[in-house]
């Protein structure tokens, strides 16, 4: 019974794994990496680590993919083009190669002596929570100030230029602007002139709302 | 492994919450068309059946047969997959609530607990699938191949992650007081004592704030900006026709159903009815009977509460909503674990 | 016969290697990425196989924050890819190896 159940989720696992590399619509990709992490969580339960396979759900299947799909969808990623200009015998290279690795790697397991499984109970929420306050409270305490950091990373990513504040006004004429206000590729320091024709034309390229400039 | 009667038993313990949800949420659906239409005063539909007692019924009919319209140019195999992943990760959250104590089939010595399925992460597992049940809406506003549909796809998906979160907090204050997040012994540590050792006595912050999360969550006024009409035609389940927009449509009302027996379990003592230890003894039949309709009405209480907020309040702006989620709710439930944690710690009453 | 270690291992290699060869063939960046968030998984699985089988909590306490670590990793991937697509509107890996815009 749990070997049926086991080679259906490995089989589920490596059937989704292989449609992840496989599938050229990145889309489809991570669709079946949420496959793959519904299957692995459904193994943690089998290995008698329910609390672990909720939270590989919740944070994997249910947050990490949200964002990647997220940001798929947002930047209209469209599918990958058959190999343009590429070396005509990486794929298959990678493939053979692979497969050596395998064999290397199943060779070894397989010939060493396993230890006998049995029913255990360190899985449940409140062995992780004991030894997660008491011994090992540093690294939980670390990986709090790891999420600090990646929180104020992604924010400080996320925003959009900001040279200007948001109070910025223009006064009316033609306008010299330096390069490095109008152009988001060029250095902060750049400060060759931009000459714009009229104070509409400086707004646009400023990004100002020009009904906030005040009238003569 | 187990014997087959066990196998049996659980068949028909999940036959029989399914039937349950299904006829609850068909006649919620009844139920808020009447009640909206008398709030706002007029009557709701009456003519199918006695008072519109068979209109779910007739609407489940006019869904099978309407004309099922597939978009040109969206992608086929996401385009039913997305109501197939909502439907899913709305029906799969049934099976941890406990609909009553162990009862005893009267006649022979069988015991069923009334629960059908009984974990001890039950409360987690429910968070990790209504984690789930956000690639229903995302899926269907991509592709769906309209711009409506994926603002309000993108839109919806982005409040219901930022609600995740205040959901999950506001009920760390419960996990706290009950030291487990296995739900029946949720409700078994709020039985005895005649409703006095409900939680929401001991948590009312974190009552208020998973009320709102959970109508945030499910998409409901007055946060239904993604899917309401006058805003962006109908959101991320524009294109969709028949029978799939009547699998989006049951799940939202599964959703509602589900969120409101989390509430009945975790704040106001799942099947516990008040007075009931002075007329029945435990673990007979009857006991059994009432403790579920105990449950079953406290349940449509939450769900006459989302109908009445629903016909009373005005929805919010988006960007309103994403500010209350993030700047006012989270703080609060943290404010919420601080000071539960800090009594707990003081007082060890419990 | 209940599954073995072995078989756990294995299937975590397997895992391993689908995710590397996905690292070395794809193009786009994000399906890279997926890929490395699919090697990290088969390393949790070995972990907690491990934990089970030895009867240590310590594997799946470093699965929870190799977890942690994997979602700080895609926030702040995730912020690069974006701030990569603005500048240069595609993300083709063979395109951007050479570092100009």
């Amino acid at each position: 019974m749990l070997t049926l159940l086991f080679i259906l989720f490995a089989g589920m696992a490596i059937g989704c794994g292989l449609a992840v590399v496989a599938q050229r619509n990145p889309l489809y990709s991570a669709i079946s990496l949420v496959g793959v992490f519904i299957s692995l969580a459904c193994l943690y339960v089998m290995l008698a680590a329910p609390f672990i396979a909720a939270v590989q759900v919740i944070v994997y299947a249910g947050a990490i993919m949200v964002l990647v799909v997220f940001v798929i969808m947002l930047l209209n990623v469209e599918q990958e083009e058959r190999g343009r200009n590429r070396l005509k015998f990486l794929v298959p290279t990678a493939v053979v190669l692979a497969a050596v690795l395998i064999a290397e790697v199943a060779f070894i397991l397989f010939s060493v002596t396993n230890p006998t499984p049995a029913v255990s109970n360190i899985g449940l929420s409140s062995s992780i929570g004991t030894q997660l306050f008491t011994r090992y409270l540093l690294p939980f305490e670390i990986t709090s100030i790891l999420l600090l950091m990646a929180i104020v990373g992604a924010m400080t990513l996320a925003r959009r230029g900001g040279l200007l504040s948001n109070e910025a006004r223009l006064i009316p004429g033609a306008q010299q602007l330096p390069r490095s206000l109008v152009d988001p590729r060029a250095a902060p320091d750049d400060l060759r002139l931009v000459e714009t024709d009229s104070t509409v034309e400086a707004g646009h390229l400023l990004g100002i709302d020009q009904r906030n400039t005040p009238k003569d | 492994m187990d014997t087959a009667l066990d196998i049996v038993l659980k068949f028909a313990a999940i036959t029989v919450a399914f039937v349950v949800v299904l006829l609850v949420v068909a006649y919620t659906v009844l139920a808020e068309r009447r009640v909206l239409g008398f709030i706002q005063g007029r009557l709701g539909p009456n003519r199918v059946g006695p008072g519109g007692l068979f209109q779910p019924f007739a609407d489940l009919l006019k869904f099978i047969l309407k004309e099922d319209i597939v978009p040109d140019k969206s992608t086929r195999f996401v385009y039913v997959l997305a109501p197939v992943i909502a439907t899913m990760a709305a029906l799969m959250t049934m099976i941890v609530y406990p609909f009553g104590p162990e009862i005893r089939i009267p006649f022979t010595s069988i015991t069923i607990p009334l629960v059908v399925a009984h974990f001890d992460i039950g409360l987690l597992y429910v968070l990790g699938i209504t984690s789930i049940g956000v690639y229903g809406i995302m899926l269907a506003g991509w592709s769906s191949n309209n711009k409506y549909s994926l603002m309000g796809g993108l839109r919806s998906s982005a409040q219901m992650i930022s609600y995740e979160l205040a959901l999950g907090l506001s009920l760390i204050g419960v996990i706290m007081l009950a030291g487990t997040l296995d739900l029946a012994q949720i409700v078994d540590l709020q039985s005895g004592w005649h409703g006095t050792r409900w939680f929401i006595l001991f948590q009312p912050l974190g009552f208020v704030l998973y009320m709102i999360a959970a109508i945030a969550e499910t998409n409901r006024v007055p946060f239904d900006l993604p899917e309401a009409e006058t805003e962006l035609v109908a959101g991320f389940h524009t294109e969709y026709s028949a029978m799939k927009f009547a699998l989006f449509f049951l799940a939202e009302y599964i959703n509602m159903f589900t969120v409101s027996m989390l509430a009945t379990t975790l704040f106001l003592g799942g099947w516990n009815v008040p007075f009931i230890d002075t007329f029945l003894e435990r673990g007979t039949f009857l006991f059994g009977l009432v403790s579920a309709l105990g449950f079953l009405v406290k349940v449509i209480f939450f769900l006459f509460m989302y109908i009445w907020i629903r016909g009373t309040l005005p929805r919010f702006r988006f960007d309103q909503l994403m500010n209350f989620g993030w700047k006012i709710l989270l703080p609060l439930a943290l404010l919420n674990i601080f000071l539960t944690a800090t009594i707990i710690y003081f007082f060890p009453n419990f | 016969m209940e599954p073995q270690l072995s078989w756990y291992l294995a299937l975590s290699a397997v895992l391993f290697t689908i995710g590397v060869t996905g690292v070395i063939i794809k193009r786009n960046v994000i399906a890279m990425f997926m890929c490395i968030e699919l090697m990290l998984n088969a390393v949790n699985l070995t972990f907690v196989a491990f934990a089970s089988f030895f009867q240590d909590v310590i594997g799946q306490l470093f699965v929870f924050i190799v977890m942690t670590v994997a979602a700080a990793e895609a926030a702040v991937g995730l912020g690069i890819i974006i701030a990569i697509f603005r500048n240069r509107e595609s993300l083709d890996v063979d395109e951007a190896s050479i570092l100009k815009l």
